[in-house]
């Protein structure tokens, strides 16, 4: 009996980071960390540790032999190069065995103790500069500790949910390939690396769960349901019964969602819209064209400069762009240019009070044009290969100067390309992010200047209501149904329309299906989004007529409150239902 | 036994492309190479220990070599710091 009190069912809540259910036994995965045990090992353990410990530094070097087989790119190889040199260092290699034989210790320890030494010489001679020093030697640690524990336990078995404090994007990829069903984590959020690229594989995840790495134990039946963020361990009988109905209808809706994608994009009444996909990662494309998105609305750029900055840039971003561009050409790529804080570029720059309000997007790019350059440069090349289908997106643009100063930039590279015998594409479109309120407020303005205007909902909001997005105590102040953001949109579409450019939406509020309906009715009619929630915004554009939804955008546009909002919602789309059926 | 002392010249100091190239050379010699620097002493067969040196551009170090060919090791290494590392450094970004 107590032994069953210990199973009793429990749920632990979340964050969804990837939509699904799955049902299955936990798997527990530890990353860098040494298994600190004071157990002394004996001769005989020593002798096996220090044996472990070589044949890791074996497979890190096929592994990065095998990268560097896989690379063209030659600061690339130069850098694998010296991790291959660090691992096969005489001076680690002895004071690695010493820390085994002379303290008896772990492998992954005595490597966790001896790169302390050398980092720690590090930081004393260059604090200033410790990061970027230490960076690939703190890798090459990680990465035998790694090697060392999958080989010592591989607690990650096949066709499991896997439970760990973090995941890193190159880390779901990896377990991709074991069939994990799922993966639950006790850090990150929704727009953390790892549960995008959960997401565009199609592994339901839970973010945020605190500690969940120590309340759950491998072995465990779990329910994960990544539609609501919750964990449900050892669930009972009738619990069970209720979430495999919901796997069912889940792989109904799977199957629906399949046959929505081959219909067209029009409206009950004929009118056609398009939607695109937001996206970050090149694994992503499976799933936009799964979904047959029209288009990549919007390609971040932030991760691949931020994760390769040690591998020469620009032929990274180029491969990424390419990569990206060939598999969605002839429908357009658009490519947002770096959209993040100084802080994330030089690890010497200030920590700022306010950093949304501070030298982030195209404020830091033009303060360093070099930067923006090679950036613009990657770019342009790519457009000139493939051409006509690569459009510029610029964010956080507040002054009309900053428009007119990357045009400049943009035609300056354009015309180094050219001299350089490139075969350019002159039609690359170049437009902004509407994000600040004073360009929402001027947006005619700054029309006249721009070949597309983009409305950045997520940024909008947090700056026109005031409300940091990501501040826990006053989140239920932020909504991007608010009136005034929709009255800004409405003014933004109109400034589109009397500009003859095109408007579109690629914030959250694109991923809501009724919001997206009445973006429709305002005369937004090309929408952006998370690739997973293409379909289901599909299908309610598809059940509605445009002239449904210009009465939505009205009524909206007469609304004080996002209660009053809200309302309309719920009605319109029961009555939707109702006339339906 | 041979003591020598050298200044860093190349801009981008004892980093990873030009450390790796100092230890690639000294391993070429049978005699044990040390590098002194701010009071440390590191292997200079060793690319984590030149690494953690982290020698900045002007940088004084004192090498040591002993062995049969610490003479041959000696001009060959200074000739390798004092060349700047023979590398022509790019921008950073390109």
């Amino acid at each position: 009996m107590s032994s069953e009190s210990n199973k009793h069912e429990f749920i632990l809540s979340g964050t969804p980071g990837s939509p699904g259910i799955v049902i299955g036994k936990t798997s527990l995965y530890r990353r860098n960390r040494p298994i600190v045990s004071n157990v002394r090992i004996d001769e005989e353990g020593i002798r096996k540790q220090i044996a472990d410990f070589h044949e890791a530094r074996t497979r890190a070097e096929k592994e990065l032999k095998q990268m560097l087989d896989a690379q063209s790119d030659g600061s690339a190889e130069e850098l694998i190069q010296t991790q291959i040199e660090m691992i096969n260092d005489p001076d680690l290699c002895n004071r690695v065995e010493e820390e085994i034989s002379e303290h008896n210790q772990h492998a992954d320890s005595a490597i966790q103790k001896v790169f302390e030494q050398y980092l720690d010489m590090i930081k004393q001679n260059h604090e200033e500069m410790f990061h970027e020093r230490s960076v690939d030697i703190a890798d090459t640690r990680d990465r035998l500790i790694q090697i060392l524990h999958n080989h010592e336990a591989d607690e990650v078995k096949q066709g499991t949910i896997l439970v760990a404090r973090e995941l890193s994007p190159r880390e779901v990829i990896e377990f991709s390939d074991r069939n994990i069903k799922g993966i639950i984590v006790d850090r990150g959020g929704t727009t953390s690396h790892a549960a995008i690229i959960a997401r565009a594989m199609n592994i339901p995840m839970i973010v945020g769960l605190k500690n969940v790495t120590k309340i759950l134990a491998a072995d465990k039946q779990v329910i994960l349901d990544g539609q609501t963020g919750k964990v449900i361990i050892n669930p009972g009988e009738s619990t069970l019964e209720q979430y495999k109905d919901l796997i069912a209808q889940q792989v109904q809706a799977e199957t629906n969602f399949q046959a929505i994608c081959e219909q067209p994009n029009t409206t009950l009444d004929g009118k056609s819209f398009i939607l695109r996909a937001n996206i970050e990662f090149a694994e992503e494309l499976s799933m936009v064209q799964k979904y047959r998105a029209e288009g990549i609305g919007l390609l971040r750029t932030e991760s691949v400069y931020l994760r390769q900055e040690h591998f020469g840039g620009q032929k990274k971003q180029q491969s990424l762009y390419r990569s990206v561009a060939e598999v969605i050409n002839p429908q357009p790529v658009i490519i947002r240019l770096f959209d993040a804080g100084g802080d994330k570029f030089f690890s010497g720059s200030k920590k700022e009070q306010n950093p949304f309000l501070g030298w982030r997007g195209i404020r830091m790019l033009l303060d360093n044009e070099g930067l923006l350059k090679d950036q613009l440069r990657a770019i342009l090349k790519t457009a000139a290969h493939i051409q006509g289908c690569i459009r510029i997106l610029v964010p956080m643009i507040s002054t009309i100067d900053q428009l007119l100063r990357v045009k400049e930039l943009m035609n300056l590279v354009q015309q180094e390309l050219t001299d350089s015998g490139l075969e350019v594409d002159d039609h690359v479109q170049l437009g902004i992010m509407i994000e600040v309120p004073n360009v929402a407020l001027q947006a005619d303005f700054f029309a006249q200047h721009a070949d597309f205007l983009s409305i950045g909902t997520n940024d909008l909001t947090q700056y026109v209501l005031a409300v940091d997005r990501g501040n826990e105590r006053i989140s239920t102040l932020y909504d991007q149904r608010h009136p005034a953001i929709w009255q800004l949109i409405n003014q933004v579409a109109e400034a589109g329309r009397g500009n003859n450019i095109p408007v579109s939406v690629c914030g959250e509020l694109a991923a809501d299906p009724i919001s997206a309906c009445c973006l429709m009715g305002m005369g937004i009619d090309e929408l952006s989004m998370s690739p997973t929630v293409l379909p289901t915004v599909k299908q309610q554009l598809r059940s509605n007529t445009l002239s449904d939804m210009k009465e939505l955008s009205n009524k909206v546009l007469a609304s004080n409150t996002v209660e009053e909002i809200n309302q309309l919602f719920m009605n319109w789309n029961t009555t939707e239902t109702k006339t339906k059926n | 036994m041979i003591k020598k002392k050298v200044t860093i010249k190349n801009d981008a100091g004892l980093h990873a492309r030009p450390a790796s190239a100092l230890v690639k050379l000294a391993s070429k010699f049978e005699s044990d190479f040390y590098i002194h620097m701010y009071g440390y002493k590191v292997n200079g067969k060793s690319i984590l220990g030149v690494m953690t040196l982290a020698a900045e551009k002007g940088a004084e170090l004192e090498l040591e070599l002993d062995g049969p060919d610490e003479q041959e090791a000696v001009e060959s290494i200074v000739e390798l710091i004092d060349s700047g590392f023979g590398e022509v450094y790019k921008n950073e970004n390109e």
